[in-house]
């Protein structure tokens, strides 16, 4: 039997959009958010809310593992496209980040429409804001009074050099939603890692 | 007749959001979009109409300001559309809204991080009155070629002495971007620069959004020579007796007489009232 959406989706998307928003407007902080759908695997109810809130019959979606049985969920519930190569993707979902594909294969937009390019929602094992000098990385630029600390936890060791590479191509690039239970931070293309 | 909550149907709120997220990623970029005819014709609001109806929830407390003031035609019929369409609350005082809708003016009272902006933006391309053509501007944008601002700011200096451009005075987002403050009278461009608030800006007719994201940095285009500055009165608002606000020079009579009063109303207003308890 399928599974549920948001039980009210005019409501329930307005108030996840409005988390999402702030977690842009202001990177690497971890919110909260506040509803959370029925999601098959391996599409994790974080992930389905974000997918809910902003796809549709005019995005396309890649998934990182194409179970039928969330391909049909997505279709059903969204009516969105799914996309058959990461590089057409709006939207991908990354189920593993451990084996995902290098960051540069998604759309990173053109010097004249740099908005034509990938959100990759990336469910990880863990994000947290440790105290300063208890790990997690630090990271600046707009949004970010000073500097802020993010740990992701399940990334694989490739992933912010890959990134780092990225920032050269800016005001080109992709914008990152990290979730793990019902926790989301975001890191648009311009927050800045900082080494060390 | 029944409508969607916040008038929107969910698809374009959708598009809007999409655009919105986009935009703020790219700070002071702006994104097209698809917009909708709204009940209220070009020039009244409808790119900030339609991005606080993609914004806006049952919870949220709207401000609609036109010129700082409260009571004017264009933000009380925003106001009153949107109690009418989300059945939103709605207040007058800065401080209490979630959510503030303004044309042309920022509010004196400082915001706060949970609150957010909404500008409505007549003109979105801050080189349009320089260079006509679209696929001209956005290749501009692209290659962070702003060398016609310059020369037209050089351009002032040249005939007036110094910069004359008083309102919608450019500025540079984050050092890539030069954007359009809106209307604002440059006054209100250091409230721009490092601010507390999500700003968003919408513009209906030309279809395009933008986003300046809570602290970021954002500069007045100016020369070493000749630096930023920022309007100042001799007189005090003759109400409140502010010194350090926006002031209107109101004409209160048949024979001319004139007085200068605070543009933002509720600063004014809460002045009044402190003084008076």
């Amino acid at each position: 039997m399928m599974l549920a959406a948001f039980a009210q989706p005019v409501f329930d998307s307005q108030r996840t959009f409005r988390e999402l928003l702030q977690a842009m407007a202001r990177p690497a902080l971890p919110r909260t958010l506040p509803i959370v759908p029925p999601a098959p695997a391996p599409i994790a109810p974080a992930a389905m809310a974000i997918l809910l809130t902003l796809c549709d019959s005019a995005t396309s979606v890649w998934l990182q593992q194409p179970d039928e049985e969330a391909m049909r969920h997505l279709r059903f519930h969204a009516g969105v496209k799914l996309a058959q190569r990461p590089e057409e993707a709006d939207f991908a979902l990354i189920s593993d980040p451990g084996s995902m594909p290098a960051l540069d294969v998604f759309a990173r937009g053109d010097l004249r429409y740099p908005e034509r390019s990938a959100s990759l929602i990336i469910q990880v094992a863990a994000i947290q804001s440790p105290a300063a000098g208890k790990g997690g990385s630090q990271f600046a630029g707009p949004g970010i009074r000073d500097t802020a600390t993010l740990h992701v936890e399940g990334l694989h060791a490739d992933f912010w050099p890959q990134r780092a590479a990225l920032a050269e191509q800016l005001p080109l690039g992709i914008d990152l939603y990290f979730v793990a239970a019902q926790q989301l931070a975001c890191l648009p293309r311009t927050t800045r890692r900082l080494e060390g | 007749m029944n409508y969607n909550f916040a008038f929107l149907d969910e698809d374009t709120k959708r598009m809007l959001r999409r655009a919105l997220l986009k935009a703020v990623a790219i700070p002071g970029y702006q994104v097209p979009f698809g917009s909708r005819e709204m009940p209220l014709p070009y020039g009244w609001g409808t790119g900030g109409i339609q991005v606080t109806a993609a914004l806006l929830g049952p919870d949220d407390v709207l401000k609609v300001i036109d010129q700082g003031a409260d009571d004017t035609t264009n933000a009380v019929n925003i106001r009153r559309f949107f109690a009418r369409v989300a059945g939103v609350a709605t207040t007058e005082h800065t401080a209490d809204a979630t959510l503030i809708q303004t044309r042309h003016r920022i509010p004196e009272t400082s915001l706060r991080e949970n609150q957010i902006l909404v500008f409505q933006v007549p003109e979105p391309e801050p080189l349009r009155t320089l260079e006509p053509r679209e696929a001209e501007t956005r290749s501009l944008h692209a290659l962070a070629d702003y060398g016609l601002m310059h020369v037209k700011l050089y351009e002032d200096i040249a005939q007036y002495g110094h910069i004359a451009t008083s309102y919608d005075y450019p500025v540079l987002v984050d050092g890539r971007y030069l954007t359009s403050p809106s209307p604002i009278p440059k006054f209100d461009n250091p409230k721009l620069d490092q601010s507390p608030a999500l700003m968003l800006f919408g513009a209906g007719r030309e279809k395009r959004l933008y986003a300046i994201p809570p602290y970021t940095r954002v500069e007045s285009l100016a020369f070493e020579d000749h630096p930023f500055e920022i309007q100042r009165w001799e007189q005090q608002c003759e109400l409140c007796g502010a010194g350090e606000s926006y002031l209107d020079e109101v004409i209160v009579d048949d024979h001319g007489k004139r007085m200068f009063v605070c543009s933002d109303t509720d600063f004014c207003g809460q002045r009044r009232a402190e003084a008076s308890a």
